[in-house]
């Protein structure tokens, strides 16, 4: 496998993991969770349904052949709730991953990073690959890391916002200085952000709503995959430096070589 | 005017723009960035009748981008229609000469079963004012029922203080709705004859109560026609800016209730047409583009239909407003309004389906209750 992403034990070629809420139908969501190629999708726990196939998005994505569940922790307000919404996300899916979200305010859904810190540390010391939602924080991003969270998904804009990377300059630092899988989470509208957060060094970049509220998903799902792909690909390629001005002769310093060398 | 209504609520200030405002204006409000009530005060005035479309088509976009293509399902269960109540407007107040009767624990059981096969996993759970046969520990009981059966139990019944409401939350309890009717002060003591409900701060004041007793989400709303639906409008939105400074975990919904026809014959004395209901909606999905805009059975399957998805992002189906109804299969008598909408669960949500939209019944764990 090559330029695979590391994330926890698992190793994954696609570096596009996508959301399942939002979509008009089970069905139009497997379509673009196909179309994606997307290997790693996340489902809020509170869409597990046990009791009623036709309303449950867990059945449906788990008949996938080589789909890993990322079962996640949204409608917490605290700690406490990610912790158990995440014990029992794995115990109905079997999954290592938990994306531990804790956004407290049910309409911006800005993630808190005092219970996201305090759950993060419960549930690695459980043996989970803990995948926490931030802020675009690069100290609360180490602080994670330390913990021993498996990657850190900061946010590019609020959830669903569609703002785009509104939070390029912290990401860049967080890439800096980051040793675990650095994942774009949220914010993103179009695929060619999704290129720029890879280009700028995220390791992958998780979209939803960006494909879900397209006028068609999986055609959507399928451009923010080639978008992923290319924005990786010019990340390894080494992309030119910026320059403010164009770089033409030096004439401010060619009189340096006509000088004569110095003498011993 | 304004003289009794809360500071922190009084729309008093915004009334002349809501009057007065021209076509310049409402275009600049539709192109706000974060709308304020100043933007709500334009989209509610008459200038923005000629904008209609416009402010379709802007609901339309926000209703996905922060609900998806998802339409959340709930279903109403009246416990009782017993009641001390005095409003004039209600089929099931004290001087209604109407049989009245309460759910005992084996019929509760049953309705609650009956609910839970028919798919639905948000309950309300409904009363009328505080009476010996529907009082406190009757509600509990029953809210105690529901959370073994539903994740998400909200309920709709008289306000109560801060530690029953915590009691309720302990036992499962997880939302209540409790609308104002209006924040006119004159009007709402016209309208609430006599009872507990004459308490018009004290009612204001239950969200805030229901808040601090643990609930998560509460509900609020007016009842249209009964006052002046811009004032109301505004006090309302008003309201549920000061409480979420406060409350900024909570979620807030929002009800848009008209006055249906009911024993007791009242007739609205501002009546709102399906026109300006679309519009008051509209407006507040502009406004408050990240709240859930609820529509009941109340209006008609043609209004629910345009309007799902359109601004609105939760609905109730299949519902009764008798008390129980879903165990037996008899025609509704006697409800607390007429339903206008009575499609079954399955023709409904096909409807939906036909519209790119998918219900959602389940939409919250009971792993997140507080006592879980």
């Amino acid at each position: 496998m090559r330029d695979p992403l590391r994330l926890g034990t698992g190793t994954f070629q696609s570096r596009l993991l996508l959301g399942t809420g939002k979509f008009s139908s089970p069905a139009a969501m497997l379509k673009a969770v196909r179309a994606s190629g997307a290997q790693l999708v996340t489902v809020a726990l509170r869409r597990f349904n046990r009791e009623q196939a036709s309303d449950d998005l867990f059945g449906p994505l788990s008949s996938i052949a080589g789909l890993t569940l990322v079962p996640n922790t949204s409608g917490a307000l605290n700690a406490r709730e990610a912790i158990r919404a995440a014990q029992l996300g794995r115990e109905l899916s079997g999954s290592p991953y938990t994306k531990l979200e804790i956004h407290p305010n049910p309409h911006h859904l800005m993630p808190d990073p005092i219970e996201t810190f305090e759950a993060a540390r419960v549930l690695v010391a459980e043996g989970f690959a803990v995948l926490p939602y931030i802020m675009a924080d690069p100290v609360l991003a180490k602080r994670l890391e330390d913990l021993g969270c498996a990657a850190v998904m900061p946010l590019a804009a609020g959830i669903g916002t569609g703002k785009g990377l509104t939070t390029r300059d912290l990401l860049g630092l967080i890439v800096r200085n980051s040793r675990v899988p650095v994942i774009v989470d949220a914010g993103l509208r179009s695929p060619s952000e999704a290129a720029a957060a890879m280009e700028l060094g995220c390791d992958a970049v998780l979209v939803n709503s960006a494909v879900a509220a397209a006028e068609d998903p999986a055609s959507m799902a399928g451009a923010f995959k080639l978008a992923v792909r290319a924005g990786r690909s010019a990340r390894l390629a080494g992309i030119m430096p910026v320059s403010e001005c164009a770089v033409a002769t030096s004439p401010l310093t060619s009189f340096l070589s006509a000088c004569n060398p110095a003498q011993p | 005017m304004s003289k009794g209504i809360p500071e922190q609520i009084d729309p008093g200030p915004w009334l002349e723009l809501a009057r007065a405002a021209t076509e310049r204006d409402v275009l600049r409000a539709l192109a706000a960035e974060s709308p304020t009530v100043s933007d709500l005060a334009v989209l509610l005035s008459p200038a923005a009748d000629s904008a209609m479309e416009s402010m379709a088509q802007r609901a339309l976009h926000l209703t996905r981008r922060h609900f998806g293509r998802t339409i959340s399902l709930y279903i109403p269960l009246y416990l009782s229609d017993y009641c001390s109540g005095g409003c004039v407007y209600c089929g099931f107040a004290a001087d209604r000469r109407i049989p009245r009767s309460r759910l005992d624990r084996g019929h509760a059981i049953g309705e609650m079963d009956s609910i839970k096969a028919m798919g639905f996993d948000e309950i309300l759970l409904l009363t009328g004012e505080r009476t010996k046969q529907a009082g406190f520990p009757f509600v509990l009981e029953n809210v105690r029922l529901a959370a073994e059966r539903f994740n998400l139990v909200a309920i709709e019944t008289f306000p109560m203080t801060a530690d029953e409401y915590r009691a309720l939350s302990d036992a499962g309890c997880v939302g209540m709705s409790l609308y104002q009717e209006t924040f006119d002060p004159v009007i709402y003591r016209q309208a609430h004859r006599w009872g507990p409900k004459q308490d018009y701060a004290g009612r204001i004041d239950a969200p805030r109560r229901a808040l601090e007793g643990g609930m998560r989400q509460v509900g609020l709303g007016v009842l249209l026609g009964l006052a002046d639906p811009v004032f109301d409008a505004l006090a309302l939105f008003r309201h549920i800016e000061h409480l979420r400074k406060s409350f900024w975990r909570s979620g807030f919904s929002v009800s848009f209730p008209r006055i249906r026809p009911q024993a007791g014959g009242y007739a609205p004395s501002h009546p709102v047409d399906e026109r300006l209901l679309a519009r008051i909606i509209w407006a507040f999905r502009i406004c408050l583009p990240d709240a859930h805009l609820v529509l009941s059975t109340r209006e008609s399957p043609a209004f629910r239909d345009g309007m799902a998805g359109v601004g609105i992002s939760k609905m109730s189906a299949a519902s009764r407003t008798t008390v129980g109804g879903y165990a037996e299969s008899e025609a509704c008598r006697n409800g607390q309004f007429a339903v206008n909408d009575d499609r079954g669960t399955a023709a409904f949500c096909e409807m939906l389906k036909v519209r790119g939209l998918e219900p959602v019944f389940k939409n919250w764990d009971a792993v997140y209750r507080s006592t879980a």
